[in-house]
């Protein structure tokens, strides 16, 4: 096993994306956290905010303290790491005519201009990729260029519902409950990201730029475990079950399932027959294994609130941590607390990964900023703050004149 | 597909990837280069039960050869090493005391191909206190923090029915494995790559946790409620289990819910701005939740969108695989599966492939590829296979070895 801690640190001189130049004229998450993987990987990306208040999540909070509240969006300040800002109003002649400018020395451009601003502003999908033929477009918007809701508005809770995730959380026959903030936005750019490296790697080869266009309500359709093959192969609908999993259908079985012991919540993920076992010797009731009323995956599901009882008990005095740490280190079942965000932010595991990095910045101050989930042995990906409004609006434009 | 199992034309057309991974996450991941025209061999222990039957198998692993391969045998471990020879990505999400069990950690790979791209997806990374433990997406999930942003009030928190940790890690595992390769093509040399389940959905909650670092934020869960949106929810249309999500994010998108609802208890100029719509939330949910219950969600839908607020069925299985705007944009593929017939599945969101979707393969049972893999790629003897096949290193169809060959 390599130490990855002992590496030279690297600078965006010998970072994979070095002299790669993007232009970023997406808003809100998607595009931007497209943005900042390129960023951490050495390119340079030139962030365009158009006047007077720049990308439309400087104003949604949650706030980190700080005078002017239009620098200290946690949700900004998290998606522009390590990007250069320029104020340029793309809606203007002059203001286009400097983005065409910038764009045509990049080499990707990412935006997220969904249908009805295009027709509302004019701008063609070969505008851009007709200056510069190597240029990569990723163009990131909820439901994509085409199709019958093309033209439609959405939110995360809207993109949630149409992507088949909103049904899928929450307790049975209650309203279905979001995923927090802006998931179907982060998961598009991630696999925007991906979009972008591939696009890369076919650029190196053939010479060929490309218009990627993406759609979000697509991204959350690959990302299902089964649910659509409960459908497809079973003829079952999945539903959604609160606390418990998979009550229903050919992936019916007992041990997911959430739990309260004495200081919060703990998540249990066993389900395998293997796992069944282990779970049975933890909690001293062997005698179940030769119990005909738990000898299969379905039975243990119809009987899963019997069996929440006899965890809960065995649970009753411990803390999360000591269930954690039992169930992991002695049965080795698939088992984790349920941690708050403070707790998230000081957990040992995530501090030895170095998950959280300090910034300072220069209106909003000190905080921690999570980096990514994967470590590199030869790749130091750069951790930087995201810009002020405009920052770097004169070095750039003015090195255009 | 042809019988290499790359598919001429596609952007990653030409790679070469060893695929150890099982369940979600690592064949997500594997599945996306498979699309794209790379050469998967899917490495399989011949004594794994192939579960196909729930088709989950078969979805995730379209576009890849599958290798009935036993590598706790010396000559098993021998054909893995042939193969990392002449590989690009060897990708695996064991513990991350299997591969180093194995004598095939990262380390020992590069001795045999100094360029090798190695990306392990263990549930907690691999070190730390917690490396060996045992993770799915669900648990992961949990120590991230998620379930403790879901919920109907704030005391109990709300798993995900995603299993959350899986799709981010995938997700990251592939950008992160080509960032290394176009590494690799520059500076030369390989990379080693720890994708920590765990970590994945830290990261896509990011906003929360910088905020709570600078103790600026107390996250207050009540259901579906909005902080600078409203209304915003779920609301219970016609039918069974059908509901219709709304979210107005601003005055105008207000002005034409309440012409389209039509309600005289709308009407009140305090609801015309934000404030005065958050301060009488239950009333307003009340109203809409009133008009949608007799209404069919897709009518809503429309009804609502074509006014110009957000609104969207919130669809269940059965309705996204028929959801007319999808199959307008022809995202679905149709793969006839050797057991079943034709089954219906989601294509790729990642745009700009060159491998058109007609050319992709449906998986392949166990061991279907070995032979190939070990003649026509690897160079081995029709009487070398025969050994390997006697002494129950591979598996060359879907029979299992029998049961004196098992430890």
């Amino acid at each position: 096993m390599q130490d990855r801690h002992s590496q030279n640190e690297q600078t965006a001189e010998n970072l994979p994306l070095r002299g790669i130049k993007v232009v970023e004229a997406a808003q809100g998450v998607a595009g931007p956290f497209c943005g900042r993987f390129l960023a951490a990987l050495g390119a340079k990306v030139i962030k365009v905010e158009r006047p007077p208040e720049g990308d439309w999540s400087r104003k949604i909070g949650p706030f980190l303290p700080g005078n002017v509240r239009s620098e200290c969006s946690a949700l900004y300040l998290y998606n522009n790491m390590g990007k250069e800002s320029v104020l340029l109003d793309w809606e203007t002649e002059s203001g286009m005519s400097a983005l065409e400018t910038l764009v045509s020395s990049a080499d990707i451009l990412i935006e997220d201009w969904d249908r009805a601003y295009r027709e509302e502003i004019g701008l063609t999908t070969d505008r851009f990729t007709s200056l510069n033929s190597e240029l990569i477009e990723i163009c990131a918007t909820p439901f994509g260029l085409t199709g019958p809701y093309s033209r439609w508005k959405s939110t995360p809770i809207v993109q949630l519902a149409l992507g088949g995730y909103l049904y899928l959380t929450g307790n049975s026959s209650e309203e279905p409950l979001m995923l927090p903030g802006h998931q179907p936005d982060y998961l598009t750019g991630l696999n925007a990201h991906n979009a972008v490296q591939i696009a890369l790697w076919e650029r190196a080869r053939s010479g060929r730029g490309q218009f990627l266009e993406m759609s979000m309500m697509e991204n959350l359709g690959v990302l299902h475990q089964f649910t659509f093959e409960m459908e497809t192969y079973s003829g079952v609908v999945r539903n959604r079950n609160g606390l418990q999993w998979n009550k229903v259908g050919p992936f019916a079985s007992y041990g997911i399932t959430t739990l309260p012991c004495d200081d919060g919540y703990v998540a249990f993920g066993a389900s395998t027959e293997d796992q069944w076992e282990r779970l049975c010797a933890m909690l001293g009731r062997e005698d179940l294994l030769d119990d005909p009323e738990f000898d299969t995956r379905l039975k243990r599901s119809q009987k899963s609130d019997t069996l929440d009882s006899l965890i809960t008990d065995w649970m009753k005095g411990k803390t999360r941590q000591e269930v954690f740490l039992e169930s992991s280190e002695k049965w080795f079942l698939p088992v984790a607390p349920v941690l708050n965000l403070n707790e998230v932010l000081r957990d040992p595991q995530f501090v030895q990964r170095n998950l959280f990095q300090p910034l300072s910045h220069p209106e909003a101050g000190e905080a921690l900023y999570p980096t990514f989930p994967f470590a590199m042995s030869e790749i130091k990906p750069t951790v930087a703050r995201a810009p002020l409004l405009g920052e770097h609006t004169s070095d750039v434009l003015g090195g255009l004149a | 597909m042809n019988k290499s199992g790359y598919v001429e034309g596609g952007s990653l057309s030409g790679l070469r990837v060893l695929d150890l991974t099982r369940v979600w996450a690592g064949p997500l991941a594997t599945r996306i280069f498979g699309d794209f025209g790379a050469q998967i061999i899917k490495i399989s222990d011949p004594r794994t039960p192939v579960a196909n039957t729930n088709g989950v198998n078969n979805k995730l692993n379209r576009n890849k050869l599958s290798l009935g391969l036993r590598l706790d045998k010396d000559s098993g471990k021998g054909i893995f090493r042939d193969l990392v020879a002449i590989s690009d990505v060897v990708i695996e999400n064991f513990r991350p005391r299997v591969m180093r069990n194995l004598s095939l950690a990262y380390d020992q790979l590069k001795a045999i191909n100094h360029d090798i791209v190695m990306c392990s997806m263990p549930g907690f990374g691999m070190e730390g206190p917690y490396s060996e433990y045992p993770a799915y997406g669900t648990t992961a999930e949990a120590i991230a923090g998620v379930p403790s942003l879901i919920g109907y009030e704030p005391s109990v928190p709300m798993p995900t029915g995603i299993a959350y940790g899986d799709p981010i890690s995938g997700l990251h595992a592939i950008g992160a494995v080509l960032a290394s390769l176009r590494n690799r093509d520059i500076a030369g040399g390989g990379q080693f790559i720890d994708v920590a389940l765990a970590a994945g959905p830290v990261i896509t909650t990011g906003e929360f946790l910088v905020a709570s670092s600078a103790d600026s934020y107390e996250r207050e869960v009540y259901g579906n409620k909005h902080t600078h949106q409203s209304p915003h929810g779920a609301y219970k249309a016609a039918g069974d289990d059908n509901w219709i999500a709304i979210s107005v994010t601003n005055d105008p998108e207000w002005m034409s819910l309440r012409s389209v609802a039509d309600d005289d208890r709308l009407s009140d100029p305090r609801f015309f701005e934000f404030e005065g719509r958050k301060q009488n939330e239950k009333l307003i949910d009340q109203v809409i939740s009133e008009w949608v219950a007799n209404r069919e969600a897709v009518d809503l839908m429309n009804l609502l969108q074509n006014a110009g607020v957000p609104a969207g069925r919130v669809a269940n299985s059965r309705q996204f695989l028929n959801d007319p705007h999808l199959a307008a944009r022809d995202f679905f593929v149709w793969l006839d599966e050797q057991e079943f017939g034709p089954k219906q599945y989601e294509g790729q969101s990642i745009p700009g492939n060159y491998v058109d979707k007609s050319n992709w393969e449906p998986s392949h049972q166990m061991g279907q590829d070995s032979r190939y893999i070990l003649e026509d790629i690897l160079g081995y003897s029709d009487e070398q296979c025969h050994s390997l096949a006697s002494e129950g290193a591979v598996a060359f169809n879907r029979e299992l070895p029998t049961s004196d060959q098992r430890d």
